[in-house]
């Protein structure tokens, strides 16, 4: 094991600038001291390691931030960001409550994006650092607002919660008056990375049955699985900071008892899927990394898009691990946030950082 | 909670340390100390120079990890306790050294020590009131004009802030008629209503007295101020939290000590320390010889109160045979304190406890560098500083109010959700004073001059202290006491050595730990140097 191991290291570390190795390991290495082999998590050493920052309502390179409860009975939190307003001549002054919920815009599209967190449904919170900058970079990026949602998570929360969760973030995006912009409405895109981009496909088929309008899904490395082994599990098993032992111990922990993984939820084109055909579905931007050891079944969920006769629009990044959107000094990431720039509603280009 | 529906999160004065890559004017040009700045976004420390040995620790660890048992890696999680997370390198070797591989010459690794029980419900002195039952959320319906009134309010509260800043006070007494109208159509019970009132009340009495130089509180009665802590103490989780932190803190560093002294800023009714009194009871080896110095205001009344604390202390001890002096030194304020009064050995190990108590020394004249000069010259082994995390000692009224407003808000919204007492208008009470001096007084009247946490760490870094760093075993029991004491929705968090309580994602106290750094004229050792 141990030769094989040496292999695996000098793979991954050839692939991905040094301190994201160091980043993506250190999550790898933590996360291994967190999952048990009895299925529970050690969730008070999980807290201890994530590293989050507070919110601040003085802007910080254009953006400010504040944390806002969306349902006192779950003690649901959202990390809401917004551009700061560069009419405003005392930009850093102390910015107020009311100030905090102005009306976005009544004469322009600003588009809010509702963000899930990755850390497959069991790892890190709207508040972690990694996620509070990736963010605050869409709302620059995107000339957004955006919510990132707190969303429960398991082993403690399993299946349905974090659906559930984003689907009240969802009805409440869609009826706060503040986020509305042109024609009177909120022009919401859903967005999530890893369990977070599994989170948008569930809650944009809910907002498909209940009539709420989203204009668009983006998935990031969306986290799908099946009961098979795909080739791309075989061939990247280990390899790349992830392996399979991992991904089942994850799945097994959202998954209700007893289910497997061809559940809908992991699986939503397999065996158990349903067709998305006739469908009115938002129209998609699905990343894939090259070096995800679950390809596969991200690239079955595009293509089980596209058979519906649905927009989808497929970027695969040969040489991607996971995580590569977490520092900004790949090419993947700028790839992928032009992509999402164009993506997200008709803006004139500009540079993104 | 109330109407409306939010639980909005401060200012960050100056932003949590994780995030300083943003916040840094000018991007340095590779001194041997720079940290890698994308990391840092992330949240960990690394120089730029170490990345690659921080990458080889981290696959040693690997290598150790896939050599050792689920068993044992298991362990790692649970038994072993971890340190400040951000310093990734120490992090990497801490793990590395508890699989029993070869590190490098690790910074002093921490060993086991016994537990704290933190509130020793059988033994407790003084609160009569039966344990708390997890408190249960009271839904309540935000409605739409619900909203708009608070939001109004708030935005009216400002406004008249901003007229008093300017000295335009007939237009500022103009707008707190508006306030009370409006707080008349706000649910006064809770959130923005409760906490609006008390800005109000505060706003409106430093328009009245500005006249004069400022607003002096009404002093209260010693056993007015003790009813009033003891509320606030049982309402809600704050002071527990750090007394509970601050002995375990205590209690590691007295390790091997058999002469200790903790020097307490400001005893009140003592209810830190029977818990430390019984875990030095029960510590392996014995306990050693406890004397407790505890500060505290003179009892106008012939009541000698110090001494009538002292003695139950004393009494707690006797039980538990532990061999217990007790010392009180009366003073009006901190600074009046000499460091002779508190009559500190040589040989004994000193503790240095102080709750919310530096703060108070931010006033004119600046007398927190003549205390901390003093703490440092008693070489103690720990200084344990507790303080509000937020920033009310702005010069500018304005910023200082609005802070105070994010601050108290979320302090309103956290005491809402703790059912213990029902009734908490005394624990408000003490709240409200606080406030109406942040927003009322200045000068030397002043007292309640918050600072943040980074802000203290410089402080103390400047004095001469080092960090002493809060671990994962304390994070996870004080985890555990919120979920048996308080309302769900409390958060604990760690901060490059340093725990934070807060409400949501809001940090709201911080506690850290600190030693005096030796003199370089003295003789040259590590800072761990027992």
């Amino acid at each position: 094991m141990a030769g094989s191991d040496q292999i695996n290291v000098c793979e991954s570390k050839r692939v991905v600038p040094l301190n994201q190795w160091i980043l993506m390991s250190n999550f790898k290495l933590a996360y291994n001291l967190l999952r048990r082999p009895d299925g529970t998590f050690n969730r008070h050493l999980a807290e201890f390691l994530d590293r989050k920052v507070p919110a601040n309502v003085n802007p910080v390179d254009g953006v400010f931030s504040f944390d806002i409860i969306i349902d006192r009975t779950i003690n649901l939190l959202s990390r809401v960001y917004r551009p700061a307003n560069d009419t405003e001549p005392d930009a850093t002054l102390s910015t107020t409550f009311s100030q905090l919920k102005k009306p976005v815009s009544t004469s322009e599209v600003v588009p809010v994006i509702i963000f899930f967190h990755g850390g497959s449904f069991a790892h890190s919170s709207a508040n972690s650092a990694i996620y509070d900058i990736l963010c605050r970079r869409l709302v620059t990026l995107c000339k957004a607002v955006v919510v990132s949602v707190n969303y429960r998570r398991a082993p403690e929360n399993p299946y349905p919660s974090a659906y559930d969760d984003g689907w009240t973030a969802l009805e409440w995006v869609n009826s706060r008056p503040w986020l509305q912009s042109k024609d009177s409405k909120a022009h919401i895109y859903l967005a999530g990375d890893s369990s977070g981009g599994n989170i948008v496909h569930q809650v944009a088929l809910r907002a498909v049955k209940s009539g709420i309008k989203v204009l668009g899904n983006i998935l990031l490395n969306p986290m799908f699985g099946g009961q098979t082994r795909t080739e791309s599990e075989k061939r990247l098993d280990t390899k790349y900071f992830v392996t399979i032992q991992d991904r089942d111990w994850y799945w097994k922990a959202f998954l209700p008892e007893g289910e497997d993984r061809d559940h809908p939820a992991c699986n939503p084109f397999g065996p158990r899927g349903i067709t998305l055909e006739g469908i009115k579905f938002p129209k998609s931007l699905v990343v894939v990394a090259g070096l995800d050891l679950i390809q596969d079944w991200q690239l079955a969920y595009a293509d089980g898009l596209k058979k519906a006769g649905q927009d989808v629009k497929l970027l695969y990044l040969d040489k991607a691990t996971i995580g590569f959107y977490l520092l900004p000094n790949n090419d993947h990431f700028h790839t992928v946030m032009n992509e999402i720039r164009s993506f997200v509603g008709p803006l004139p280009s500009t540079d993104c950082e | 909670m109330g109407p409306y529906d939010s639980s909005i999160s401060a200012p960050a004065g100056s932003s949590s340390t994780s995030s300083s890559a943003c916040s840094s004017s000018t991007k340095p040009r590779q001194p041997p100390d720079q940290m890698d700045h994308l990391l840092a976004g992330a949240g960990y420390k690394v120089r730029s120079n170490d990345l690659h040995q921080v990458a080889e620790r981290l696959e040693h660890l690997e290598t150790a990890m896939v050599k050792s048992s689920p068993v044992e890696i298991s362990e790692l999680g649970h038994d072993a306790v971890h340190y400040n997370p951000t310093d990734l390198a120490s992090w990497v070797d801490s793990l590395l050294t508890e699989l029993n591989t070869n590190p490098p010459a690790a910074v002093g690794v921490p060993t086991d020590l016994p537990d704290l029980h933190p509130f020793p419900a059988d033994i407790n002195m003084y609160s009569n009131n039966p344990p708390p039952l997890h408190g249960e959320f009271s839904q309540q319906v935000v409605t739409p004009l619900e909203e708009d009134v608070s939001i109004r309010l708030v935005h009216v509260l400002m406004t008249c802030a901003e007229a008093v800043q300017r000295g335009d006070l007939s237009l500022a007494s103009l707008l707190i008629d508006d306030l009370q109208a409006l707080l008349g159509r706000v649910n006064s019970v809770c959130g923005i209503g409760k906490v609006g009132s008390f800005f109000v009340d505060a706003l409106s009495r430093r328009i009245v007295n500005s006249s004069q130089n400022g607003v002096v509180q009404d002093d209260l009665s010693a056993y007015e101020n003790e009813m009033l802590y003891h509320h606030y103490y049982e309402a809600c989780p704050y002071l527990k939290f750090a007394h509970f932190t601050a002995n375990q803190a205590i209690l590691e560093a007295f390790d091997g000590q058999d002469c200790v002294h903790v020097i307490d800023f400001n005893l009140m009714q003592g209810l830190q320390w029977p818990a430390l009194i019984q875990a030095l009871a029960l510590r392996p080896g014995g306990p050693p010889l406890l004397r407790l110095t505890g500060i505290g205001p003179p009892s106008p009344d012939g009541r000698d109160s110090l001494r009538e604390i002292g003695l139950k202390l004393a009494e707690l001890a006797r039980s538990v045979n532990v061999r217990f002096a007790f010392r009180g030194v009366a003073a009006s304020r901190l600074e009046d304190v000499k460091p002779w009064m508190l009559q500190v050995s040589p040989k004994e190990a000193v503790a240095v406890n102080s709750i919310m108590q530096l703060h108070k020394l931010l006033g004119p004249g600046q007398p927190i560098d003549v205390v901390l000069d003093w703490i440092h010259d008693l070489n103690p082994k720990i200084v344990m500083v507790v303080e509000q995390e937020s920033n009310h000692n702005q010069s500018v009224f304005l910023d200082r109010f609005t802070e105070a407003l994010y601050y108290y808000s979320t302090m309103f919204d956290s005491l809402d959700a703790c059912t213990a007492q029902p009734v908490k208008s005394l624990a408000e009470l003490y709240i409200q004073r606080e406030i109406c001096n942040v927003v009322c007084c200045e000068g030397s009247a002043r007292v309640e001059r918050h600072e943040l946490l980074a802000t203290w760490r410089d402080r103390l870094t400047n004095a001469g202290f080092a960090p002493l760093h809060l671990g994962s075993n304390a994070f996870k029991q004080a985890r555990m006491l919120l979920t048996l004491f308080s309302a769900e929705g409390y958060s604990v968090e760690e901060n490059e050595g340093c725990l934070t309580l807060g409400w949501h994602s809001r940090p709201l106290i911080a506690a850290s730990a600190w030693q005096a750094v030796p003199e370089p004229s003295a003789t040259m050792g590590q800072i761990n140097h027992p």
